[in-house]
């Protein structure tokens, strides 16, 4: 059995990742997900939140996904993110006020506003950038 | 013929303006480098996005028509400049987007605008067009995902409510630095991927869909649409910065052969004047011996 398989994760200012990993895991709309090797074809979109690359033992890649889409096709995976940051980069204190002020915005909205869905997409990822340290699962 | 002092000024002020065209075309080489970059950096999201959204959309075809009850609107989304100094440029592109207008308008349908960028807006303005949204003051970088998310964003809403029945944006696209077309590109309703018309269609992978096509449909019409006007964003600022260095290169040029010219009627002036002098002399000591 394969033990890896190829991943690319790609975003309009450039491929971040493209190499070999043992399993992907991310966040769909149905709850996490994982990819293992010899995973069939699959589409599903991505929730903002953290997607984490197992590259070996104990060896972990992570990335904060502002949502997006995921590919499985033929053995290889790709991830389509409009925005992707390392988890690193994340200011998680700066984004506190934003979860704050995405909750109020949210709370004084129709559910037919059409801007309702990008209200709570918005949410989503100011708490995802916010919790980022609870979230993430490599040693760090 | 002007004085020698006039020259003089003149070529100091010619001068000048050249250490400013040829500063601003190092800003605008240094810049396009940077939009060519990121034009290249955005190619594999646009193949691997349509290969997705190609072999997504083309099992929901009903996903793709407007609602019955759509207008006779199309929305234009137009992208300039917002400073000029970047020679035909926006002239172009402003071109361009009236022809689609009088072909639209020709065809019956209404069309709306939406201003990306400073000059088209004002342009559009004073011909009373019928601009209903505008981005101005892009800096300092136009194409950001922030902006492309907001533009389609809008665009499918209207779409999606039926208030247009088409929506394309008209940009340039970048060629060269020395050349820029002007591109219309229809983005709404979206085409159906060619594969499933063609013959030699290459054949549809089975997928998994999570939750369901009928979900996932206009998140990836969506993502599409934002693609596709950043795509247009990209190509534009590459072509601004292509025209502008171009433009200031040939200005730079110009003031070269200016201060050449400049300096050949100073240098005859100056001669006109040592001859007028001398002659002076003479003729002042050829009076005092007579």
């Amino acid at each position: 059995m394969a033990d890896t398989f190829q991943f690319r994760l790609v975003t309009p200012t450039g491929v971040l990742f493209d190499g070999a990993v043992e399993q992907v895991t991310a966040v769909g709309p149905l709850g996490e997900f994982g990819v293992l090797p010899l995973h069939t074809n699959f589409i599903t979109s991505i929730a903002p939140g953290v997607v984490t690359l197992k590259l070996g033992e104990a060896n972990f890649n992570e990335y904060l996904l502002a949502g997006g889409l995921a590919e499985v096709k033929d053995g290889v995976m790709t991830i389509l993110a409009l925005e992707a940051e390392a988890p690193g980069a994340v200011d998680s204190i700066a984004a506190a006020p934003v979860v704050l002020e995405a909750e109020q915005r949210l709370a004084h909205m129709s559910e037919f506003d059409p801007a309702y869905a990008d209200a709570v997409q918005a949410l989503a990822l100011a708490r995802a950038r916010a919790q980022i340290n609870q979230l993430r699962r490599a040693p760090h | 013929m002007a004085t020698l002092k006039a020259i003089r000024r003149r070529i100091a002020s010619v001068k000048s303006t050249q250490q400013i065209t040829r500063a601003m075309k190092l800003v605008a080489a240094a810049r396009l480098r940077r939009a060519q970059e990121a034009l290249l950096n955005a190619r594999p999201y646009h193949e691997a996005f349509k290969r997705v959204s190609d072999s997504l959309l083309g099992s929901a075809p009903d996903a793709l028509k407007p609602p019955e009850d759509a207008g006779n609107v199309r929305l234009l989304v137009v992208v300039t400049s917002d400073r000029g100094l970047c020679g035909g440029y926006n002239t172009n592109v402003i071109r361009m987007a009236e022809e689609t207008m009088r072909e639209a308008t020709a065809a019956g349908r209404e069309v709306r605008l939406f201003a990306i960028g400073r000059k088209g807006f004002d342009h559009f303005r004073r011909i009373r067009a019928n601009v209903v949204g505008d981005r101005v003051n892009n800096s300092p970088r136009l194409a950001t995902v922030a902006l492309a998310r907001d533009v389609a964003a809008r665009m499918l809403t209207d779409f999606r409510s039926g208030t247009v029945a088409e929506a394309g944006v008209i940009y340039a696209s970048f060629r060269s630095a020395l050349s820029q077309r002007p591109t219309y590109e229809q983005l709404l309703p979206v085409a159906p991927p060619p594969a499933s018309a063609g013959v030699s269609a290459a054949p549809a992978t089975d997928y998994l869909i999570e939750p369901s096509a009928a979900e996932l449909v206009p998140v990836v019409m969506r993502g599409y649409v934002e693609a596709a006007i950043f795509h247009a964003l990209l190509e534009a600022e590459a072509s601004e910065y292509g025209a502008k260095m171009t433009a200031m290169e040939s200005a730079t040029n110009n003031a070269v052969d200016m201060i050449a010219r400049l300096t050949l009627e100073m240098n005859r002036a100056r001669q006109a004047q040592i001859t007028r002098e001398l002659m002076e002399i003479v003729g002042g000591a050829e009076a005092l011996r007579g």
